[in-house]
């Protein structure tokens, strides 16, 4: 992949992740937050994305981009309350980002919402302090090289603001500040403030003209941009940023208020502000008599002290370490006065904190922890084989090296688990897409309902992750749809006219459980139970429990809406998502009570990656059972054991009659068997099975490995694993292979099998 | 019309000089050939785990290095029984389709260097009933049947009771 698409894919992960917290934030704010680092989160999300649209020019995006960012600008600076703030159009605007975010990757002409832009632009202007209206946005403002422009700009249009005759222009890219401010000189105190930004300032999508900006720009005496910091021409990365700048303002606002303004543009140690004197009686501010120096130090400037270096460079006899020693020297001087004057230091926020883990996490390629999740499994495999070798080593040796083995398995195992725990992500990714999914839903279906997310944090393995996302769509779908009543039924039930669906995940027992739950009509049963017996499903006489009929929510084609709406009601929902959610080693439930709602729980393992397994033999075939599955084992002989006609066997097994199968004949396993172990095991429906095998290995965690990939899928197994000696063994799947055993295949001739 | 004659003329002329690298190998007294390019490694035998309910010619999945891929006895699959291995044997590993496969073989010969214009196609249904055989090379004294190795994997199962005649 050349670098460009590579970094535009890293953009659009990071659009998934800032329009998730864009989301989250706005939904705060509609839910009554009043802090301000939400609106603050909100604003950086979207002046994000925008940023990151613009260098990719992603046109249509970085346009409603602005106009949102504007909008959002407008709860920032206070001009728009935040209880005043239409919140809901905010997070329409967000979905239309983020169908502008999917058109921009897929290559798509992006659906643009002239309704919801004349909308946003309104936000401003209705409640628009009279003094200063917003200067209208510039469109095609892309931050990037275009910012250094700008930045010169504003460096001159700082200088030229004392004199009265500023030139007032119509629209010069600063969405920040109102134009053409009347040079009021204020009451206040000198200030100055030493910006240093860090040199990957632009590639955090900040542009100095933003973070300066922030500033109340009639009280900005002057701006010097110190560029003695830029490297000599071949050292140059244009995406570093080597601008320092030295900001005098004189100003009414405390230190503190200007620190806060820095907020969410530099990090702590990248600005200092620093107040020098009482100016009530001065007259002019010291700066201007520098400032032209300073500003004349401009792209010019650059260019004439690259210059020199870079002739430089070809002779190095000359002066071999002039040109080099010049920048760092001035970082010298500029850096040693500062530390001596204990200049005033933002406080420690809360978002700066949370600036500071962002860095210390990397981006990685998913492919490498899978690479290094494989690693581990075959460390794992290595060492149950050590341990194989070492059991035939004389009894003195072999205490020795047992002690040894024994701490490297369990460190194994730690590393294991650490491994996993990188592979770990929180359910947030899945459950951060259902909030736009309800409110689409509520106005198609003409429904109001809230959604409470709990438990987002929640860590499952990003293979079940992956797995998520349609279950929970059809849960939520199917609550949407048929259990959530309009609010007129609600009313007219005694219910709150907004209904809610609480969205929960939570860890039990080894096993990540979601649910869904609504305080709809619950599940119509009568109704539920007269389709099942018109299909079939259920004989018209047929007595069922309640909870029995519940559960016929999950057969196949079966749909209580009385009208097939877009939504669901196809009646190819329930049934679909729990074979999916079964052929995940998943259960799911639903209890219901009429007139109160119904929830449905999905519980599925943390991981598909490894599973926990019991190791038995049948012949000289080894297969992995999933504890999961295995409920109890016995002896075949203290067993009692009945045939039934064609060669069907049942067990008596705690008063049930249970089928008993044989795991040699079932799966064609060579060699002779001995079958006197029974296994029982639990299927999907419920029911129970008896296995019968030769012999149990062991027990032991093994790592699950595709059978798909390279070949195909093998009937009765639903992958393999990789044993101690190195072999293969199939991970025994008991619904799949009670298939085989019902459809009656049996195994090709055992002659022709002579595995060595 | 003249510049089209020149150049189906130097299309045509090109892959006379070109040369296909060729993997050989034995199965009983018949010698076959793959692309170099298809082989990402040859490996002594190494058991295998059956599979329930497979072809005939699948002997099983095996580790390598902690992928599972299946591997495919060659003699079964041209109709010649079951080979019962031993540590001689030699399991040829090749890429097919977006698959990694185990060859089953004898003993692998050569490698060697064939032009283009030297193989010979597939020879007619009448002797190779399902289409294992992409084309015939003749080496000195021995005729070489390059496999289609795609064929092999997913037709190979049918041959069992049929001789496939090559020679």
């Amino acid at each position: 992949m050349d670098p460009l698409a590579e970094l535009k894919q890293t953009f659009f992960q990071e659009c998934e992740e800032l329009l998730g917290a864009l989301e989250q934030k706005l939904q705060l704010l509609d839910e009554g937050s009043s802090d301000p680092e939400d609106v603050n989160a909100a604003f950086r999300a979207i002046h994000s994305i925008k940023g990151g649209a613009g260098a990719f020019g992603c046109t249509d995006l970085v346009g409603f981009a602005h106009v949102f960012e504007a909008a959002l600008d407008h709860l920032r600076s206070g001009r728009v309350a935040l209880g005043d703030a239409p919140f809901a159009l905010f997070l329409r605007c967000s979905d239309a980002v983020s169908d502008l975010v999917n058109a921009a990757r897929n290559d798509e002409v992006a659906p643009v919402r002239p309704d919801l832009l004349a909308a946003l632009e309104q936000v401003g202007q209705a409640k628009a302090a009279p003094s200063a209206a917003p200067a209208a946005p510039a469109a095609d403002a892309p931050p990037g090289i275009a910012a250094l422009g700008n930045l010169l700009a504003l460096v001159d249009s700082k200088m030229g603001a004392p004199a009265p005759a500023a030139p007032a222009k119509e629209d010069d890219g600063w969405d920040d500040e109102p134009v053409a401010a009347a040079p009021v000189r204020r009451l206040g105190y000198d200030v100055r403030i030493k910006i240093t930004p860090e040199a990957d300032l632009f590639r955090r999508v900040i542009e100095p003209r933003v973070a300066i900006g922030i500033l109340p720009a009639e009280e900005i005496v002057s701006v010097a941009c110190d560029l003695s910091h830029v490297p000599p021409l071949e050292a140059l990365d244009v995406t570093d940023c080597h601008m320092r700048f030295e900001v005098m303002m004189r100003t009414a606002l405390s230190a503190e208020e200007i620190v806060s303004k820095f907020d969410f543009t530099l990090a702590n140690e990248e600005f200092e502000v620093e107040v020098l004197a009482d100016a009530e009686e001065e007259a002019a501010p010291a700066a201007p008599a520098e400032v032209p120096q300073s500003v004349a130090a401009d792209l010019s400037a650059i260019l004439a002290r690259l210059g020199p270096s870079a002739d430089a460079a070809p002779q190095p006899d000359i002066h071999p370490v002039a040109a080099p020693v010049a920048p760092v020297a001035a970082a010298a001087v500029a850096a040693a006065p500062a530390a001596p004057r204990a200049p005033m230091r933002p406080a420690a926020n809360d978002a700066a904190a949370a600036r500071q883990r962002q860095a210390v996490s990397v981006r990685v390629d998913l492919d490498r922890i899978d690479r290094l999740m494989n690693l581990v499994g075959e460390i794992v495999i290595t060492q149950s084989m050590l341990v194989e070798c070492v059991r035939s080593l004389p009894y003195d040796v072999y205490a020795k090296t047992a002690e040894g083995i024994l701490t490297l398995s369990r460190q194994t195992r730690e590393l294991q688990d650490h491994v996993m725990a990188v592979r770990a992500q929180p359910v947030k990714a899945v459950f951060q897409r259902m909030p736009r999914l309800v409110r689409e839903l509520a106005q198609t279906l003409g429904k109001e309902v809230k959604l409470v997310l709990e438990g987002e944090n929640t860590e499952v393995d990003k293979t079940i992750i992956e797995e998520l996302a349609d279950p929970l769509t059809h849960m939520i779908r199917n609550s949407m749809d048929h259990g959530v009543e309009t609010p007129e039924e609600r009313i007219a039930a005694g219910k709150h006219p907004e209904g809610t669906i609480k969205l929960i995940a939570e860890h039990r027992a080894g096993r990540i459980v979601i649910s869904v739950t609504d305080d709809g009509r619950g599940i119509g049963r009568d109704r539920l139970l007269a389709k099942a017996k018109s299909r079939g499903l259920v004989g018209a006489d047929e007595k069922l429990a309640p909870e029995e009929i519940d559960q016929l929510i999950f057969a196949a084609g079966l749909s209580t809406a009385d009208a097939v709406s877009d939504i669901s009601g196809r009646g190819v929902g329930m049934d679909v998502v729990r074979r999916n959610v079964e052929s995940l080693g998943g259960r799911i439930s639903v209890d219901s009570e009429p007139g109160r709602g119904c929830k449905f729980t999905l519980a599925l393992p943390l991981t598909l990656a490894v599973l926990e397994g019991m190791v038995i033999r049948c012949g000289v075939d080894r297969y992995v059972i999933p504890i999961a599955s295995v409920i109890e084992t016995q002896h075949l002989a203290n067993t009692p054991i009945e045939h039934l006609t064609f060669g069907q066997e049942v067990l008596r097994w705690r008063g049930e009659i249970t089928p008993l199968h044989r795991l040699g004949a079932v799966m064609g396993s060579a060699g002779t068997r001995d079958e006197n172990i029974i296994i029982i095991a639990e299927t999907e429906r419920g029911g129970n099975v008896g296995i019968a095998v030769d012999e149990i290995v062991g027990q032991q965690q093994v790592v699950v490995k595709s059978l798909e990939s390279n070949y195909g899928t093998v009937n009765g197994a639903s992958a393999a694993t990789i044993l101690g000696d190195g072999l293969v063994a199939l991970i025994l799947d008991v619904d799949s292979m009670l298939r085989v055993a019902a459809s009656g295949v049996r195994q090709p001739v055992p002659e022709l099998k002579l595995a060595g | 019309m003249s510049l089209q004659l020149s150049e189906k003329h130097f299309t045509s002329a090109q892959p006379e000089s070109a040369a296909r690298r060729i993997v050989t190998f034995r199965v009983g007294d018949r010698t076959f050939g793959i692309d170099v390019g298809m082989v990402r490694e040859i490996k002594g035998w190494q058991a295998t785990t059956p599979l329930p309910h497979a072809a005939p010619h699948v002997r099983g999945v095996l580790n390598l290095r902690g992928v599972i891929l299946a591997v495919y006895d060659l003699r079964t699959a041209i109709g010649l029984g079951s080979t019962e291995a031993t540590a001689t044997h030699v399991i040829v590993v090749v890429d097919v389709e977006d698959k990694t496969a185990g060859l089953l073989v004898d003993s692998v010969s050569d490698i060697v260097d064939v032009p283009v214009s030297a193989v010979r196609p597939a020879p007619d249904l009448e002797r190779d009933e399902h289409g294992l055989i992409e084309g015939l090379v003749l080496l000195d004294t021995e005729i070489v049947a390059l496999l289609d190795l795609a064929a092999v994997i997913r037709d190979g199962g049918d041959n069992q009771d049929k001789q496939l005649r090559v020679a």
